[in-house]
């Protein structure tokens, strides 16, 4: 049987779905038998979630937004 | 982003490239309106300074309008894009960080002999969702972000912030695809073991309540 370790290190291949199948349905089943590595899985899923909303959410502020406006026609008139 | 659909959009900046490396300056405008978000977006989360951001911005806009016929389309040009905003940001912050390295073996649970593990682990992620929208919450992860080396922050930022595919992430940063997974996975165990003290910590108050 596949363990914890391996899984662990095969967790990011896992997730983007592209481990070989076989590889894949072995993690699957130690999963079922391993609350540890379950919590492991649904913590590192919520991490790169929750880091994905938070850091997404940058807006140029509106005084930026102006600068770079004027910004931009100045270099276009320039050439 | 005006557009919605992908495949229009695409042609719609191949066009406004084109027209860029014709000599039609007056679309420059257009082609910057594309990508302003996305540049300020990933300077900042690389640089955490407004005002870095803005330079940063300005000049990569500088670059793409000056340096256009430079641009030959073997990558694609989003690529071409982020890699000059990825070079610019670390311009700025060269003299400000020095570079840290992770050891994995930190960020991993502890395993025996036989790579099973040994100490409980607590699942914090059904909490996250109502935690989400805490301002205590958000400077945590900011802040966790900011500790990561920069080797690996900014495949983080480039593929799950930016939402780019590995393979877009090993073009704009060219490496090769198992060292941009192998960084990724990095930089996610680095946050969830950051994280974890945080949301352990709070299942806890919960639980004493």
């Amino acid at each position: 049987m596949i363990c914890c370790k391996e899984c662990l290190e095969l967790l990011c291949d896992y997730l983007d779905g592209e481990l070989d199948p076989k590889i894949s349905a072995s993690l699957e089943e130690h999963f079922q038998d391993c609350p540890p590595c379950i919590a492991f899985v649904n913590t590192y899923k919520s991490t790169t979630h929750i880091s994905r909303t938070t850091m997404k959410n940058v807006e140029i502020p509106e005084v930026v937004q102006a600068r770079l406006k004027k910004f931009i026609d100045e270099h276009k008139s320039k050439q | 982003m005006s557009f919605s659909n992908p495949k229009q959009d695409k042609t719609e900046e191949e066009k406004l490239v084109r027209d860029l490396q014709a000599g039609k300056s007056e679309v420059f405008d257009k082609l910057a309106a594309l990508y302003q978000k996305k540049i300020y977006a990933l300077s900042f989360n690389l640089t955490r300074n407004a005002m870095d951001s803005e330079d940063v911005m300005q000049e990569v806009l500088l670059t793409l309008f000056k340096k256009i016929h430079t641009f030959q389309g073997r990558s694609a040009f989003s690529s071409w894009v982020y890699r000059i905003t990825v070079n610019t940001a670390y311009m700025k912050l060269r003299s400000k960080k020095k570079e840290k390295s992770i050891s994995l073996e930190e960020l991993y649970p502890s395993f025996s002999g036989a790579g099973f593990q040994q100490e409980k682990i607590q699942d914090w992620s059904e909490h996250t969702e109502s935690l989400l929208f805490a301002n205590e919450t958000r400077e945590i992860i900011q802040k966790a972000v900011d500790l990561l080396p920069d080797k690996e922050k900014v495949v983080f930022l480039l593929r799950d912030v930016e939402g780019l595919s590995t393979e877009e992430v090993s073009e704009v940063l060219e490496l090769t695809i198992p060292a941009v997974k192998s960084r990724l996975h990095r930089a996610r165990l680095f946050l969830r073991k950051k994280l974890s003290h945080y949301f352990e910590e709070y299942k806890v108050r919960k639980e004493l309540k």
